[in-house]
Order: structure tokens, then C-alpha cells, then sequence
């Protein structure tokens, strides 16, 4: 089982180091991923250009680079946003108990029983600056994409963490806990939100695969993130526009999305299995 | 008219999957050739455009699509032809003061006024068989003048105040105002009374929901052209058949069916199948594309390249206080290599504009070209507005220390303008002027950015005319859109030149198309002076026809190729 | 029973009551209303016209009237007039949802029928597990527009066995045109029932009426379809009913591929386009199609697993 927790690691880790690498790739091959070079379009691949250019005569392989940071960044942070959700919302559900607890997993469900893309698709569309997230902002395009993903990520973990703190709060060794005068506090910290951290690691793997999809398929409705910032979904989406006649624009881009994907199914299959 | 989905996108190179592919191509045409020739008539022509027609009323919404598909099945009195010179379609004779059609007059409030006589053609009849008569052009005209029926183009309709009928296929139109293209008539066309008066008169307010146009689409009372509509399936097709009751030439196919594909690569594989015999040009696929697909299938289609109307530019906030420096705004126009994206992007298919006039337009002042790439005299400039430091990041401040850093805005998802948009970003970059790009969706950039004129530096889009279409609404300082006017008005920039006004509201009055060359050559210069939109080109469009289709004549304006589709031949 | 029907009924049209009111605000508080967009689009409109356009359409009023004014048509039945389309909503959503349920439909089953199948593979024959578990995990990982575009080079340009999209015109053969889009539909969510076949076969495989059985005699495959099978159902209809959601939302890149008219597309459009009444009719159909589906798979749980109480 653990075969695949590692094979989904190394995966991961092996995109990250790429994103990691990609000042010292620029500063190696010397040209800047945003200059584009009209004169230098579609180049195949070559020393200079490894993976060859795009549309714009950019090189290719540098803009996967700092591509790999926006998709892992917008993976990641929806991931992360998610489980603090998540594990906030089962927490106090599974706490609280009787009318809190109906409530919130009624929300829980409710959403996910929505068609989350056209949902998406109107949040993504909608101007956040009505509700304070400065356009601006460095970075306020990973921003909304991160918010709008949130709101549609975090009612899985929720479940999980639900379920996971009930039978804890239900263990002898927690019950004597609470009756000697621990703090609830104290108890919720010490006893509970650990037994958590499984469920919701699972959880959290594959929100990181759904974001970085989502985000693809975002960008393929010109919903995504809006160049020049490069992300793998809008290499993709923009590839796919010229794919008949630059077919392997799109190779590069996909794999990447591909093997980010697997790898944190693998590793949300790994942690499940352990 | 600003439009609300653009495309221009480049070209580029054979890739080795469509190499394979024309030649498999090629094989099968050599196959083809070897057969006997085609008959006159085909059975069957498919279409494909991009978008699909919301209405098929004539009058309301003006869209792309719907007058696309309309010009197959009901014509106007009047159009714009492919020579951008105005003809009659369904009239007689197109009105003029020389052929005494056309008569000054005063109105009974006293201001200058103008009689048209509008005579429709012997056989001109819906395609049920009635003959189209004057009570239809009341019709349309009643309605058009109720409010509440929701027609487009208002100030056409407040200005026509009086209809007369003379006999059954002859009105008299009387105008409050003259203007030199009087005879052009707005949309005002017949719409059948007969299916559609009982209708409006119902429920006026209502209409636009209960028109037989849409509700029931295939009526053939309602047709006018050479087709009539057969079916629709919304979202996705409408079929055409011909019309029996058309007095013209027999057109040569038996169906014609204007399929919507709205992704690009979707209607370029369909063209490649097969699926699809011709793709729009008015609707199609980006410049680059259509150039890409011919190169590929260079023996199944035919690529036309038509010069258009659509005036790609970008507009400058001029209540910027950086932008409101005529150097810096010139300087920006400079330092861009414009010719440079449009050779390699368009195969110089799409050339670089001087200002918004096109050089087809009979306004056209032929001693201009566009602004060269300078950019030492775009350094000087800058030097000159204070601009002359160049910080750490090689961006120029002022001696205050500000960064000459803009807001650069277009519409977000048009792959076209955001490529060329990161163009423009990388070569101000080596001038020393920042632009940050920062994109949003059609409907929020044109539905509350531009018309609000939220935007704070610079705003890429395209503005639709007519030939010789006065640029009033865009450049009158009585039209930059505020609160108090509740928003109307296109003139974004915030251009105000009491110069700019005066020739804006002398050209409409001037009738005699001589006087008006020299007004127009000065609109020119004032924009080429002031700079407040940085012009790009005019955009061409990409028709793609099978081999075997000749006799179809794009316009390049808003009038579609289809208006002529009794032309249309087969080889 | 009943009671547990009537309930569930409740508890639908209360949430969707609640949905069309959130769905309203959030499509209403978008920017750009049809009149600013009209204004753009005619140069020579006057501020007094748009004031009385946006009057005659009534969007001077404020959402919430005018979302009330929506509901109480909305229980009459009247759910508007398409913007987009020029027709009566439910015209327009009629024949998409027709569409959709089609794709989906058939998406469903294939993807069912073969996750299933690579599940019984992968846990009677477990050589085989590995291969099925790397597909499983590719197929869930290309996004679908990339899967899209890759079929019709593939299959339609490459090979010219299938039509590259569209819709059947008259005479086509209807089965051609579904192909592709299915296909591309489907694979997404077959490894989703590949596993969790093969965690529930795993799971009752080593439970003692197994055991049993298979020490009276009973060959593999026959264990496999008459004892484990069953008991692997209850969690692959639970997958399936919120599947259908996804599947419907997802529909949208599938139609957008390849050209087919239909409900993703349909709410993509009115969305960006603007067309209130479209958009909120489309978002509560779908949404109650997914709500049915997740009642119908408890109830028919409950016929195939009657320890669940209701």
C-alpha cells in the first residue's frame, strides 16, 4: 500500500522541485518566460529552447516551470483552505451535536448535491472586488480561483472529520477525559483533532487533484488564470485552441496536469490504504 | 459600436500532424477531380459559424449571428454592398435629391426636415405569396415608434415622425432632421402585418416574446429572401430551404443549413470531416486559424481574406493624470511595434491602422499612414513628460519617484487579444513603461468596466461601424458616459477637443460628400494629434469556402456575405 | 415509507426554494446587466432610453422584489422568457435536459458497467490489479476537455471512423454522433467504480459466508457474481447517485467540445450571457435531477440492503 503513498510523493515532490528550479532553469538557458519573441514562434525543440517555444515564441519548458507554481500554489492553497474548513465545520458539527450538527451537514449536503462547475462557473465570473478582494492584489487571480474552489471543496472533509471526531468522542479513554474536568478545549485539541489528521489527509490529497483539474477546466472556459501569469490550465486551454495545427503544444502542459493529478490520487489512495 | 467578442489570433506553422493531413487531402481531391463534373445545383450546403442567432426578429437585438442567418431569408429596403456603396434590395430606387426621391422640406415645427418616397419592387411577396405592400412598412414602423416594443436603434424611429401612404407598394417617410445618409434607413424594413400586427396589438409590451419570428419561426409568411427557415434547434443549427414565392435568380442549393459551433477547434475538425462545407467568415474562425486551416486543406477550401469594419484599438483613460500628457500617450503609440506583431502574427494579412477611418472608406484621408516604431523618439518623449530615470527594474519614474506603470485591461478568454496584449506588454517593457494586464470576462469588462469607464489606463477592444459611420458616440465630449446620463455614450477615453465636436456634428449635415473630405481628413489629424486611443489595425476577416463554391462577395461590414446568396454558384 | 417519501419531497422543494433565491442574488449581483450591455451595443441609445428600458424590463427594482415576483411565477409554472434563445424557458431546457439525460445516461452505464467489470478484474485476477489501478488513476486524472480533443484527432480526423461532433442532421445515423462524447464522458468517472468494486470485493472476499462457499465448492467467478457482488452494490449506487451531478456539470466541457446542445452548455451561456431567467430554471433543474438521484439510490438501498433503516 505504502508502494503507492511514495510513488504519489515522489511525483508530487518531483513537480514541486521543478516549480522550485524555476529562477535557477531561467537564469541557466538566460531567457525570461513573459518576453515573448515574435521572431522565434512554434520553435521546435532545441539547446536553447528544450521543449521548444509557444505562440509567442516563449520558451516552453520555463513557462511549465512557473506554471508549476500557480497549478501546485492553486492545488495546494485549495487543499489547505479546504481541510481548515472542512475539519472546522465536522469538528463543531460532530461537537456540538443536535441542531448545529443537523444544520451544517444539511448545508454539506446541500452543496454537494449542487452541479458544482456551472456554480463555479458564476462564482468565477463574478467580481470579487464587490466583496473586498482587491484585483490588485500580487497574485489576486490565485486568490479568486482558490476562494471560488474552497466553496465547492471543503464539504467532503467536513464528512470525514465529522465522522472520525464522533467515534473519538465516543472512546472510553475520551469520555473519562471529559468526566475528570478536562477542558472541552483541551480534549478537542489533545484527543480529538488528532485522530482527525488521517481522514483528512485523504481528504486534502484529493482536493489537490480536483483544484488543479478544476482549474484547468476553467480555463478552458476563459474562466482560469488570465495570462501573462502562465498556469498549466491556460498552457493547456490556449494549446488546445491551436491544436490542430501545433499539436504538441498541448503534450506538455497536459502530462504535467496528468502527472500532478495522479500523483495526489496515489497519495490520498496511499494514506486511505495505511 | 463596441462589439462584445472579438478574435485575432496569428498565425503559425504547419505542424507534422497537419503535414499527414493535406496530403491525405490532397490524394482525395486528385480522386475527386478524376470524376465527372458537378451539377449546377447541389442538394445541400452546411455552414458553420460560432454563434448562435438569439432571435430572428429583424428588429430586435442586433447581433451577428441573426443578421447571418437572415440574409438568406428576408431582406432589408436598403444595404450597404460589397463595393460599401448604399443599394436597394427590396426598393425601387434608392432615394436622392437628384432623383427627386428625396426632398427637403421644412417640418411643421419649423426645423429642416426631409420627404423621402419609398417605392418597394413589383415582386417583392412573402414567401406565403402575399405581395410585401405599405401596410407592412406601417407596421414596422408603428411598432418601431411604440417604446415598449423593444426595437433597437430608437433615435431612427423618434426622428421618421410621419408615415404616409400613397398606394400599395408606395410610402412617404418624413424626418425631422438631414442627414447624408438619409437613404441608409436604419433597420426599418417591412415586417409581414398580416401574421404580426394582431400580435404586437395584443400585448405591445409582450411582443418581443410572442413574434412569430421566434414562436413560430417557420412560417413562411414571415420570409422575404430567397430562402425561407425550416427548422431550428436552438443552440445548435438552422436549416433554410428555398423560398418558392422569391421573384429573383433560382439560388443553387436546395438546403442550406448554418450549423453553431462555438468552439474553434471543434468547427475546424468538422471542417476537416467534412461535416462542414464552408466556414463564415463573418462569423468564423480567427485570422490565424482560417490562414492555418487553408494551408492544411488547401484543396478542399478556399481562403478569402476580407478587409472589415472592426476597428481593433485601445482606448486610454485620458483622466489619468500620466495618460492626460499628449507626449506620454504618443510615446506608448511609438514604442509599440505594431507592424512587426501584424507580419508575424497575420501574415501582414491584417494591416496596421493609421486611426479609426478605414482606408476603404470613402472618409479615408489617403495622405495618412500609420505612426512608425520609434522608439528613441518615444525615449525623448518620455524624457520630455518627466519620465527619465529608469529605476532598478528598468521601469521609468518621474521625479517624484512614480513608476510610469499602467492598468492594461481587454476582454479575458480571447486568446487573440491577450496574445497580442502580452506583445505590447513585452516591448513597453523595453521602452521603460509597465503595463499590468488584468483581464475580465466580455460581459463584465464591456457590461461595467468600460461603460462606467472603470478602467485606468488602457482598455483593448473593437469598435463595428458602418462605411462612412460618424464616430460621434465615441469621440463627442457629449457622450463620455457619467451617472447623470445614466451611463450611455461609448467616448471612454474621455476625449473633450471643442474642435473634435464641432466636426462631429457638422459631418451629418453636410450632404454633398465633397464638402464632407475635408472634415473628415481633419477628424484624422485631431486623433492622430491628441492620440487618445492608440490605433492597432482593422480587423480582416477569414471566409473559408469549398472549392467548388464560387460568386460569394463578403462585405467587410455589417452587412453579411448572405445577402447575396442568389450569386452564389457552383462550379 | 410513504412518510419518508413525503419528507424527502419536503426537504427537496425546500432546498431548492433556497437555492433559486441564492442562485438569483449571486447570478443578479453579477456586473453588467442586459441594459449596460445594450448600451454598449447601441452607440446611439439616450440616457432616457436606457432609463426606460431598464423600467420595462423592471430591473429598477430590487432583487429581492424581483426575485419574488420570479417564485410566484415560478409555482404557477412560468419560468420566464429566454433572453438568449427568444423563447419561453421551459422550451429551451426541455429538449437540453432531453440531450443531456442521453449523454449522461449512457455515460453512466458504460462508466458503471465497465468500472465494474475492471474492479471484478482486478479482484479475481490479482496479477491484473496493478494495470487496472494505473488506469484507473490516468483516466481520472486527463482533464476532459484535453480527453475531448484528443478522441476527435484520434477517431475523427485520424481515423475518420466517427463524426468530430454535432449534432445528427437529418438522415445520420443518431449512435455516431454520441460515440465520442460519451466515451469522453465516461472514462473520467470509470476508475471512480473500478475501485471502489475492487474495495468492496476485497472487503466481503474475506468475510466467512465466503469462506463457506468456497469450501463447499463454488468457483471464483460464481462467488464473485452471486455472493460478493451484491454486497458490493450498495456503495457503487451511493457513488452513482452523486456522480450524476458531476456528470451533469461536466456535461458542459463535454457539449462545449464537441458541439452538442444541451444543459452545461445551455447554463454556461445564459450565465455569461446574461439571461436571468434561463440560468436560474437550468441551475434548479439540474440540481433537482441530482436531488432525485440521490433519493432514488437511497430508496432502492434500502430494497437491496434492508438493515438501513429510513
Amino acid at each position: 500500500m505504502n508502494g503507492r503513498l511514495w510513488a504519489g510523493l515522489v511525483l508530487l515532490g518531483g513537480l514541486g522541485l521543478l516549480a522550485l528550479a524555476a529562477p535557477w532553469a531561467e537564469h541557466l538557458l538566460g531567457h525570461d518566460p513573459y518576453q515573448p519573441d515574435l521572431f522565434a514562434r512554434y520553435e521546435a525543440a532545441s539547446a536553447t529552447h528544450p521543449l521548444g517555444t509557444d505562440e509567442l515564441g516563449r520558451d516552453v519548458l520555463l513557462r511549465l516551470l512557473r506554471g508549476a507554481r500557480v497549478s501546485l500554489a492553486v492545488g495546494l492553497a485549495t487543499a489547505l483552505a479546504a481541510a481548515a474548513i472542512g475539519t472546522a465545520v465536522g469538528l463543531l458539527a460532530a461537537w456540538r451535536g443536535g441542531v448545529v450538527d443537523a444544520g451544517l451537514m444539511r448545508l454539506a449536503d446541500g452543496l454537494l448535491a449542487l452541479p458544482a462547475l456551472p456554480l463555479l462557473v458564476v462564482l468565477a465570473a463574478a467580481d470579487l472586488s464587490a466583496i473586498g478582494l482587491s484585483p490588485d492584489l500580487a497574485g489576486g487571480d490565485v486568490i479568486r480561483i482558490v476562494a471560488v474552489l474552497a466553496i465547492f471543496g471543503w464539504m467532503g472533509v467536513a464528512r470525514l472529520a465529522r465522522a472520525a471526531a464522533l467515534s473519538t468522542l465516543a472512546l472510553p479513554y475520551v469520555r473519562a477525559a471529559r468526566a475528570l474536568g478536562a477542558s472541552e478545549a483541551r480534549v478537542l485539541a489533545r484527543h480529538v483533532l488528532p485522530a482527525l489528521a488521517s481522514p483528512v489527509a485523504v481528504a486534502t490529497a484529493l482536493t489537490v487533484a480536483g483544484a488543479i483539474l478544476a482549474e484547468s477546466t476553467l480555463s478552458f472556459l476563459g474562466l482560469g488564470i488570465r495570462p501573462p501569469l502562465p498556469s498549466w490550465g491556460n498552457m493547456l486551454a490556449n494549446a488546445q485552441e491551436m491544436v490542430l495545427e501545433a499539436p504538441w503544444q498541448a503534450v506538455w502542459p497536459g502530462a504535467c496536469i496528468v502527472a500532478a493529478v495522479a500523483g495526489a490520487g496515489l497519495v490520498a489512495d496511499g494514506l486511505r490504504g495505511r | 459600436m463596441a462589439e462584445l467578442a472579438g478574435w485575432v489570433k496569428p498565425a503559425a506553422r504547419t505542424s507534422p500532424l497537419a503535414r499527414g493531413r493535406v496530403l491525405g487531402v490532397a490524394l482525395v481531391a486528385t480522386l475527386v477531380a478524376a470524376l465527372p463534373a458537378a451539377a449546377q445545383t447541389r442538394p445541400q450546403l452546411t455552414i458553420g459559424i460560432t454563434q448562435y442567432p438569439a432571435t430572428l426578429h429583424p428588429n430586435i437585438e442586433q447581433m451577428a449571428a441573426k443578421s447571418y442567418v437572415l440574409g438568406f431569408a428576408r431582406r432589408p429596403l436598403t444595404t450597404y454592398d460589397a463595393d460599401w456603396r448604399l443599394a436597394c434590395l427590396l426598393c425601387e430606387t434608392l432615394p436622392s435629391l437628384e432623383n427627386g426621391l428625396a426632398v427637403r422640406e421644412t417640418t411643421p415645427d419649423g426645423k429642416d426636415g426631409l420627404r423621402l418616397t419609398i417605392r418597394l419592387r413589383a415582386d417583392a411577396r412573402w414567401g406565403d405569396g402575399t405581395p410585401i405592400s405599405s401596410e407592412d412598412l406601417r407596421f414596422a414602423w408603428d411598432a418601431g415608434r411604440a417604446f415598449e416594443t423593444g426595437f433597437g436603434n430608437a433615435e431612427f424611429y423618434r426622428s421618421a415622425y410621419e408615415l404616409i401612404i400613397v398606394d400599395d407598394r408606395t410610402i412617404m417617410l418624413r424626418f425631422d432632421r438631414v442627414t447624408f445618409d438619409f437613404a441608409s434607413m436604419g433597420d426599418f424594413q417591412p415586417l409581414p402585418a398580416r401574421i404580426e400586427r394582431p400580435r404586437w396589438e395584443a400585448d405591445r409590451a409582450a411582443y418581443r416574446t410572442r413574434t412569430a419570428y421566434d414562436t413560430e419561426s417557420t412560417n413562411p409568411g414571415l420570409w422575404s429572401g430567397p430562402y425561407r427557415v425550416t427548422a431550428t434547434t436552438p443552440g445548435s443549427s438552422v436549416a433554410l430551404a428555398r423560398n418558392d414565392a422569391w421573384g429573383g435568380p433560382r439560388p443553387a442549393f436546395d438546403r442550406i443549413l448554418v450549423r453553431t459551433i462555438e468552439s474553434t477547434p471543434s468547427l475546424e475538425a468538422q471542417a476537416m470531416t467534412g461535416q462542414v462545407d464552408m466556414i463564415a467568415g463573418e462569423l468564423g474562425l480567427p485570422l490565424d486559424q482560417g490562414i492555418a486551416l487553408a494551408r492544411r486543406a488547401g484543396a478542399r477550401f478556399r481562403l478569402h481574406v476580407q478587409p472589415g469594419l472592426i476597428y481593433e484599438h485601445i482606448d486610454l483613460n485620458l483622466d489619468n493624470p500620466v495618460l492626460a500628457d499628449v507626449r506620454v500617450r504618443r510615446a506608448l503609440l511609438l514604442a509599440s511595434d505594431r507592424a512587426t506583431i501584424a507580419q508575424r502574427l497575420y501574415e501582414d494579412r491584417q494591416p496596421v491602422a493609421s486611426g479609426p477611418t478605414h482606408p476603404l472608406d470613402p472618409g479615408f484621408d489617403n495622405t495618412r499612414s500609420p505612426a512608425p516604431f520609434d522608439p528613441a523618439e518615444a525615449a525623448r518623449l518620455l524624457d520630455d513628460a518627466g519620465f527619465s530615470a529608469r529605476g532598478p527594474d528598468g521601469i521609468r519614474r518621474n521625479a517624484a519617484g512614480e513608476r510610469l506603470s499602467f492598468e492594461f485591461m481587454t476582454t479575458a478568454g480571447n486568446r487573440g487579444r491577450e496574445q497580442v496584449q502580452q506583445v505590447l506588454q513585452g516591448q513597453w517593457r523595453a521602452a521603460g513603461i509597465e503595463v499590468r494586464i488584468r483581464n475580465e470576462p466580455p460581459r463584465v469588462f464591456f457590461g461595467e468596466t468600460m461603460s462606467r469607464r472603470r478602467f485606468t489606463g488602457l482598455a483593448q477592444y473593437a469598435w463595428i461601424s458602418a462605411p462612412e459611420n460618424v464616430p460621434r458616440s465615441t469621440f463627442h465630449s457629449d457622450e463620455i458616459p457619467r451617472a447623470a446620463r445614466n451611463w450611455s455614450g461609448q467616448n471612454y477615453p474621455g476625449f473633450r477637443d471643442a474642435e473634435m465636436d464641432a466636426l462631429l456634428e457638422r459631418l451629418p449635415i453636410t450632404l454633398d460628400p465633397a464638402e464632407r473630405r475635408p472634415l473628415w481628413s481633419r477628424l484624422q489629424a485631431i486623433l492622430a494629434e491628441q492620440v487618445p486611443v492608440l490605433p492597432l489595425w482593422h480587423r480582416a476577416d477569414a471566409h473559408l469556402w469549398p472549392a467548388w463554391l464560387d460568386g460569394v462577395r463578403p462585405t467587410g461590414h455589417l452587412a453579411p456575405s448572405t445577402l447575396w446568396v442568389e450569386q452564389w454558384r457552383v462550379r | 415509507m410513504a412518510g419518508a417519501l413525503i419528507r424527502r419531497a419536503g426537504q427537496i422543494l425546500a432546498a431548492l426554494a433556497v437555492l433559486s433565491f441564492a442562485a438569483y442574488v449571486a447570478i443578479g449581483l453579477m456586473p453588467g446587466d442586459p441594459i449596460d450591455l445594450a448600451i454598449v451595443g447601441d452607440p446611439r441609445m439616450t440616457a432616457l432610453d436606457a432609463e426606460r428600458l431598464r423600467a420595462l424590463h423592471g430591473l429598477d427594482r430590487p432583487i429581492v422584489a424581483r426575485w419574488w415576483d420570479w417564485f410566484l411565477r415560478a409555482l404557477s409554472g412560468d419560468f420566464g422568457h429566454s433572453r438568449l434563445y427568444a423563447r419561453p424557458v421551459a422550451t429551451v431546457l426541455i429538449p437540453a435536459l432531453g440531450g443531456t439525460l442521453v449523454l449522461v445516461g449512457m455515460a453512466l452505464l458504460i462508466a458503471v458497467g465497465g468500472g465494474v467489470a475492471l474492479g471484478l478484474l482486478a479482484a479475481l485476477r490479482p496479477r491484473t490489479a496493478p494495470g487496472v489501478e494505473a488506469l484507473s488513476v490516468l483516466a481520472q486524472a486527463v482533464p476532459a476537455f484535453w480527453l475531448g480533443i484528443l478522441l476527435i484527432i484520434g477517431f475523427a480526423l485520424g481515423l475518420g471512423w466517427l463524426p468530430a461532433g454535432g449534432v445528427p442532421d437529418q438522415g445520420d445515423a443518431a449512435w455516431r454522433f454520441l460515440v465520442l462524447p460519451v466515451a469522453t464522458l465516461a472514462i473520467a468517472n470509470l476508475a471512480a467504480y473500478a475501485r471502489h468494486t475492487t474495495a468492496a470485493m476485497a472487503g466481503v472476499l474475506g468475510q466467512p459466508f465466503i469462506v463457506t462457499a468456497r469450501a463447499r465448492g463454488a468457483g471464483g467467478a460464481r462467488i464473485a457474481l452471486t455472493h460478493a457482488l451484491p454486497n458490493a452494490a450498495v456503495p457503487i449506487l451511493q457513488v452513482a447517485a452523486l456522480d450524476i451531478g458531476a456528470l451533469m456539470g461536466g456535461a458542459l466541457v463535454t457539449e462545449t467540445v464537441f458541439a452538442r446542445p444541451g444543459m452545461g452548455r445551455l447554463l454556461y451561456e445564459a450565465v455569461m450571457g446574461n439571461d436571468h431567467p434561463l440560468a436560474l430554471a437550468a441551475v434548479l433543474l439540474v440540481a433537482l435531477a441530482t436531488m432525485l438521484a440521490t433519493a432514488a439510490a437511497d430508496a432502492a438501498q434500502r430494497v437491496i440492503d434492508p438493515r438501513i433503516g429510513g
